[in-house]
């Protein structure tokens, strides 16, 4: 007792009593759980407190799901969406139908099926890297000897701040578009959108200080001068 | 738009939002009905009225809609979407505080309840929690319901972590009061209920 009573004193006590209940439901880092196990096998008090902050974890998670009716809710959404759209279109994108209403914004429809292609083709690679994930070692680096997904030129891994619309400007200035990613790594695979050099396509990437990281990825490398 | 059948939660969410920031309403609808049940759940802690928490989470997904293009894969999809609607419904809660949407037991008979619960600890919690304070409460049911880490709870209340270690000391400490039974308290400290 008066080596609880010592422990239950200590900075390192207060520590671990505060992490508990994220010990509790198993999302600690790897350097916090070690600590806390440690500290359990000599802490009576706490072990005993996360016995009984288990027992709350399990009756809140226990507690009676309420049955709600997310349609009929999202169909109310819906109708605010359109609301907006029909007075304004102002605070939200415009969804698809509104080429068919406002035809002068037929560009501004083409733009975003490109982009909606582009998404497309991104989510597609993220699930066939997934497939693929179960073959490759634990270790990922950029240029990995992974089979390129077609039309890739370029890889390129980009700040994690950076916005979706940011990253589409930077790709349509460098006249690239996105054929695959992002990886876990973070990695893009990049295919050329017109007759633009690699070369001054990647040139054109590395002017942007969120661009991290931007190569070339075929077998010899690209040897046209710049423009 | 052709989503993957097969991706994770979290590579699933974030094709999603990709697809939303290119105004795909139908991605939209897949990720309003894939949160709503959790978020339902969640807010469900602030008010006990289906009303309110349906017009919160529609409030949330009016701002997932416009805000999409500007989400930074800094944090995941899941924590930014709860913590949209955190803030969408404190701001609910501090315009309806004077009003009907503090919670009492009384506001419960719309609920469900599962009969494989003791019905006697689920009444006893909801007593135990409605009397901590929002933040306090929500901290525990972010973390034991819907098990989330301590940093993505700082992200979601946009507070710091020990802001967070904190309210859940706090909650800790006042359920052991209210509810001695489940925290392990021993019954000279028990505190009468009701």
């Amino acid at each position: 007792m008066t080596h609880n009573r010592r422990t239950e004193n200590s900075a390192e006590h207060h520590e671990v009593s505060a992490l508990l209940p994220w010990y509790v439901n198993e999302t600690l880092g790897e350097r916090d759980r070690r600590i806390v196990d440690a500290h359990l096998g000599v802490c009576t008090v706490c072990s005993e407190d996360l016995a009984a902050q288990r027992r709350i974890c399990e009756a809140i998670s226990a507690q009676p799901a309420i049955d709600y009716m997310p349609v009929a809710s999202l169909k109310r959404l819906q109708a605010r969406l359109d609301t907006q759209v029909e007075s304004a279109g102002a605070l939200a994108p415009p969804p698809e139908q509104s080429a068919h209403r406002w035809p002068w914004r037929g560009w501004m429809a083409a733009s975003l099926a490109t982009m909606a292609v582009a998404v497309s083709l991104l989510a597609a690679g993220r699930w066939v890297q997934m497939e693929a994930r179960l073959t490759q070692p634990n270790y990922r680096t950029v240029t990995n000897s992974a089979p390129r997904p077609q039309g890739e030129v370029i890889r390129a891994v980009f700040s994690p701040t950076i916005t979706l619309v940011e990253l589409q400007t930077i790709l349509d200035e460098a006249q690239l578009k996105i054929v695959s990613g992002p990886t876990e790594a973070g990695v893009y695979s990049l295919a050329s959108n017109s007759t633009l050099t690699v070369r001054a396509s990647l040139a054109l990437l590395r002017q942007h200080s969120t661009v991290r990281f931007a190569e070339g990825t075929l077998p010899e490398p690209d040897s046209g001068s710049s423009p | 738009m052709t989503l993957p059948v097969k991706n994770s939660p979290k590579e699933r969410d974030s094709a999603l939002l990709l697809a939303i920031a290119a105004g795909d309403r139908r991605a939209l609808e897949e990720l309003y009905l894939s949160f709503h049940r959790r978020l339902a759940r969640f807010l469900s802690r602030f008010t006990p009225r289906y009303e309110n928490v349906e017009e919160i989470i529609n409030d949330t997904f009016l701002v997932v809609w416009q805000s999409a293009k500007d989400f930074r894969n800094a944090s995941q999809v899941s924590t930014w979407i709860i913590g949209i609607a955190y803030r969408t419904a404190l701001k609910s809660f501090r315009r309806q505080k004077n009003h009907a949407g503090a919670r009492s037991l009384e506001d419960y008979p719309e609920q469900t309840v599962d009969p494989t619960l003791d019905a006697e600890v689920h009444d006893w919690l909801n007593h135990g929690l409605s009397r901590l304070p929002m933040e306090q409460r929500l901290t525990l049911e972010l973390a034991y319901h819907m098990g989330h880490s301590l940093e993505e709870i700082a992200a979601i209340t946009d507070c710091p972590v020990g802001t967070v270690k904190a309210r859940m000391f706090h909650a800790r400490e006042k359920l052991r009061q209210y509810l001695p039974a489940l925290s392990g308290a021993p019954s000279g400290l028990s505190a009468r209920i009701g």
